[in-house]
């Protein structure tokens, strides 16, 4: 009995921790490439989960939905790189941060006038019966999330190790100058991190959609996904996935420990311990700025 | 391009500080001018939008018959984006600018609770349809009235005599959003359960809203053993909650709280909620086949052709119907109405609602408190519909009125 | 140059007091809110502006600020002009040790650590409902001038305009002494400002320990001039917002600060008639903003003042 409890709960906090892991992902990748910090990252998370219930609306098979929600976030991802970001490159750093927050602003807001706060439901991939094994249940959209967590680092590490463009925005990342020097447009690299990180924003929300349901308030994401970032060590793609993992489990056993009021925090504190004593975080490199 | 920024700046001042002090016409002979105030932006939207178009429905209803003893209502509507702070400054803008002849509050708890000592000052009547907090009717103050919404004790009452009851419960798990409404439900609930039917829930369980995953909740539930759950939170909240309950294979019937008996949780929940049983402020809710509520949503579309989804909600008709109750304290005024005699129109009101959509409400000289009835209604077939059953436990809460 | 200020200044507060008396109490109710703002921005600026340190728990030190002036005026009857300051000093005491572990971090690591402080402050203002009323929220006895002396609603605003008009010429004078120059070269470049021999450490525990204090000023006179505060009004939207009032003013600048929340202030009431519409309506002019004007108002007041005052520089 003891041993399935816990399982369980594992299996509630994997689940959980796999669109943490998304989020945070999104969240590392333009702040590796171009030092951006992009704090409407969980309105992409809402976008998604609203394309996919528009989208299933048209009867589309879950595959197309899938690949057209990847497909126009990135293509969303690249516009506001080029209409809202470049502009203001060379604005403080600040600037850039509240531009980020005012795009997010504004999904949260059209998407609110537009439907309202009507939590809509969407279907899972395989419907929504849960599996039996072992004595434990599991709903198969929860398993579904994590593959495809899974699958998404995989796929980007090896982007990253092996792709041309992946190699470039690892150099760009490193230094702007050399990467320059040595025939790299800066520029394209930049649109290439948001496109991505935009896509996986919005594969968050539409992998996440049919468990929580659509409302406007799924951007609320972004702050696990934030701690799982840093607990990564905000510099690495394994270490945010790892990071949203561990938000997720630890979370989910808070929960059972210390009851929901302080559940929210144990993640801080984890993080501020881990701070403490590794500033860098799990995976992190030194970037930390501490004087 | 520095110039023209500059020139746009001060246009910007002239503009905001004339915002702030334009004065609108005063009440002209031939209308009352009616203050409404309640969130239409922000995560409450739902409440002040719906009862704004509820409470805008009603008057337009009552101005094509004639209006009020030959009088127009005229509502000029405010939001206050769920903040006390914000509330307040809509208060003192519809009173003091706008000088209208009464307020009323389509909106939240701790908002309308940020205008109250403002409101008491100035005397100006207010009618709080949805807010719950209590200082609206306790201490008792005589411009200060609650319509549509019943006191949290009050729905203590009734849950704790349907659970012990209705479910013949003896073992009874509290599953309880942090929020303020959800709490207030939970407490009142759980001291009704140990005052009347010497019932201690077996545990108290929490969750926050937002949160999206309740396993760790819904195991501790099951492991209690309970004959029933009790669940107080919101709408999103819930959804989630009934499907994973369904998920762990949860045999328990779930009983839920005011705010999760609404369209939305149906839908969302995915067929989860079937058996789900809870109380509402109405007899019927819209969406029900009943004809009486078929003919009201009827009316409401063809005012609003252009709703979302889940709309007309509750809170349409919580506002339509405490727009008539409004309405109907200023026909009782006489034709020259001023806040005393609007204040004594409604004190006489005995069992008065506009039709079978609303729930009736009644004042005295003593209390404000308009509303004491609660229906309870069950899912079926993808619907709240009626259950059979009527609280016959005396209600304690006008004890301190005497 | 003090007399020049010191005139201006007689003249914006005897024309702030005399639009509160003229245009009545709702007009003054927003302007008192504005000049909240104000002082919450400056101290934000502060910590932010100079220092670079991106604080997300500034609303938390204005609750510290409001909830405990509020329980001083109601439990231990202190007049306003004890239980404000006695609120701004605990807040400024619990920003120092915020700050003590704090200061060592940077940048997002130091953002998440104010988030989660935030969040436990929250918190600890929900469950303590004994005390702080809980997420019902607290209403405020109204302010003493003396046991039995209650402020009239003209005199609440008359303390928020002294307050204001205090906040900035403390703020003023903090940036031209040697800690503003401090915190300026703290800005511009860390490491050339140690190798100058300032502790860094040092400046970074006196940056959070003001900007607390100037958040929990404003905490204590906001309480009072709204009369009920809950948590809600001190979470994370809080925290944001003030962001906004300094970025879109134009960090590191004292004007900058004032700038930005007068302006940020009035974009709501300004966005009435836009109705439910009015969230998206400020996403968009708050892009419009960064876009257009990515280092702040500041800059057109510059100009403003370079061209009236001839070529003269005009550091605000």
């Amino acid at each position: 009995m003891g041993a399935t409890f816990y399982l369980q709960l594992a299996i509630a906090g994997l689940a959980v921790g796999a669109v943490y892991a998304l989020v945070a992902v999104a969240i590392v990748i333009p702040y590796k490439a171009s030092g951006v910090l992009n704090f409407g990252q969980g309105e992409l998370a809402t976008m998604g989960a609203y394309a996919a219930f528009v989208l299933a609306s048209f009867q589309l098979p879950y595959g197309v939905a899938f690949a057209l929600v990847l497909l126009g976030g990135a293509v969303f991802g690249m516009v506001i790189e080029r209409l809202l970001i470049r502009p203001i490159a060379n604005a403080p750093a600040f600037t850039l941060v509240i531009a980020t927050f005012a795009i997010g602003l504004a999904i949260k807001s059209a998407v609110s006038v537009r439907w309202g706060d009507t939590v809509f439901s969407v279907e899972g991939p395989f419907g929504d019966d849960p599996l039996l094994f072992a004595g434990l249940r599991a709903n198969p959209t929860s398993l579904w999330i994590v593959f495809c967590t899974v699958a998404v680092t995989a796929l980007l590490t090896l982007f990253f190790r092996y792709a041309r463009t992946g190699m470039a925005m690892r150099a760009v990342a490193l230094n702007p100058e050399a990467a320059t020097l040595m025939g790299i447009r800066v520029h394209a690299t930049y649109r290439w991190a948001w496109a991505i990180s935009a896509a996986i924003g919005a594969l968050a929300g539409l992998l996440v959609a049919p468990v929580v349901g659509v409302n406007p308030e799924v951007g609320q994401l972004i702050l696990r996904g934030l701690v799982a970032a840093v607990l990564g060590g905000f510099t690495s793609i394994a270490g945010a996935v790892v990071g949203g993992f561990a938000v997720g489990l630890i979370e989910t056993f808070a929960s059972v420990a210390v009851g929901s009021t302080f559940k929210n925090l144990v993640p801080f504190i984890v993080l501020l311990l881990l701070l403490a004593f590794r500033p860098y975080g799990l995976f992190g490199t030194r970037e930390v700025h501490r004087v | 391009m520095k110039r023209l920024l500059l020139w746009a700046a001060s246009a910007y001042l002239v503009l905001t500080a004339t915002a702030a002090s334009a004065q609108t016409a005063s009440v002209a002979t031939d209308q009352i001018l009616i203050g409404a105030f309640g969130p239409i932006s922000g995560p409450a939207a739902f409440l002040g939008l719906a009862g704004r178009d509820g409470a805008a429905l009603a008057f337009k209803e009552i101005n094509a018959l004639g209006g009020v003893n030959g009088r127009k209502i005229q509502m000029q509507f405010e939001d206050d984006a769920h903040s006390p702070v914000r509330a307040l400054a809509a208060v003192k803008k519809l009173v003091e600018q706008d000088k209208v002849f009464m307020l009323m509050s389509v909106g939240g708890s701790n908002a309308t609770a940020g205008t109250i000592g403002y409101v008491k000052e100035r005397g100006t009547p207010m009618y709080v349809s949805i807010a719950s907090a209590p200082e609206v009717t306790y201490p008792f103050a005589r411009n200060l009235f609650r319509g549509a919404t019943t006191e949290a004790a009050r729905y203590g009452e009734v849950y704790a005599e349907f659970l012990a009851s209705h479910y013949k419960a003896k073992r009874i798990v509290l599953m309880t959003s942090r929020d303020e409404y959800s709490r207030n439900e939970g407490d009142a609930t759980v001291t009704k359960l140990k005052a009347w039917f010497s019932i201690e829930p077996e545990s108290r369980l929490e969750f926050n809203n937002g949160d999206k995953d309740f396993t760790s909740q819904l195991i501790a539930a099951q492991r209690a053993n309970p004959d029933v759950i009790a669940v107080f939170g919101s709408p999103p909240e819930a959804a989630i909650a009934l499907k994973q309950a369904r998920d762990l294979g949860l045999k328990q019937p779930i009983f839920v709280g005011s705010a999760i008996v609404d369209q939305g949780v149906i839908a969302a929940s995915k067929g989860a909620a079937e058996g789900v049983k809870g109380f509402a402020l109405i007899p019927m809710l819209p969406g029900s086949k009943h004809p009486d509520m078929q003919k009201w949503e009827a009316a409401w579309r063809r005012e609003y052709p252009n709703a979302r989804a889940g709309r007309p909600s509750i809170f349409d008709a919580l506002a339509y119907a405490d727009a008539y109750v409004v309405v109907e304290g200023l026909r009782r005024a006489g034709p020259q109405p001023t806040p005393e005699s609007f204040i004594r129109g409604l004190e006489g009101l005995q069992n008065y609602r506009v039709g079978p959509v609303a729930s009736p409400r009644s004042f005295t000289a003593k209390h404000h408190i308009g509303n004491l009835t609660l229906s309870p209604v069950e899912v079926r077939d993808g619907n709240w519909e009626p259950v059979q059953w009527s609280s016959t436990h005396p209600t304690e809460i006008l004890k301190r009125y005497k | 140059m003090f007399e020049q200020r010191f005139v201006w200044s007689a003249i914006v507060v005897a024309a702030l007091l005399l639009a509160g008396a003229v245009l009545g109490s709702y007009p003054a109710y927003m302007i008192g809110l504005a000049m909240v703002n104000v002082i919450a921005a400056i101290g934000l600026n502060l910590l932010v502006g100079n220092s670079g340190q991106i604080s997300l728990c500034h609303s938390s030190f204005m609750a510290i600020g409001a909830y405990s002036a509020a329980l001083l005026a109601a439990y231990a009857r202190l007049p306003f002009w004890l239980a404000i300051p006695c609120g701004t000093a605990l807040a400024a005491g619990v920003g120092a040790l915020l700050a003590l572990p704090a200061r060592r971090l940077g940048g997002v690591y130091l953002a998440l650590a104010t988030l989660g402080f935030m969040q436990i402050v929250q918190i600890a203002l929900e469950e303590w409902s004994s005390v702080t009323g809980g997420v019902r929220g607290l209403k405020i006895p109204k302010p003493e001038l003396w046991p039995g002396a209650v402020l009239t609603p003209f005199a609440v605003y008359g303390v928020v305009v002294a307050g204001c008009v205090l906040a900035v010429w403390t703020a003023h004078n903090l940036m031209h002494s040697r800690l503003g120059r401090e915190l300026n070269a703290l800005r511009l470049s860390p490491h050339a400002a140690q190798a100058l021999g300032i502790s860094l450490a040092r400046i970074k525990l006196t940056a959070f320990t003001l900007s607390a204090a100037y958040a929990g000023f404003a905490g204590g006179l906001f309480a009072q001039l709204v009369g009920f505060i809950d948590p809600n009004e001190f979470g994370i939207s809080a925290a944001v917002r003030q962001l906004t009032f300094i970025v879109v003013g134009g960090v590191g600048s004292l004007a900058g600060a004032v700038l930005g929340a007068v302006v940020l202030s009035g974009l709501p009431e300004l966005l009435r008639p836009v109705r439910e519409y009015n969230d998206l309506v400020f996403a968009l002019v708050l892009l419009a903003f960064m876009l257009f004007l990515p280092h702040g108002l500041v800059v057109l007041w510059r100009a403003a003042l370079a061209g009236r005052l001839g070529r003269r520089e005009a550091v605000a």
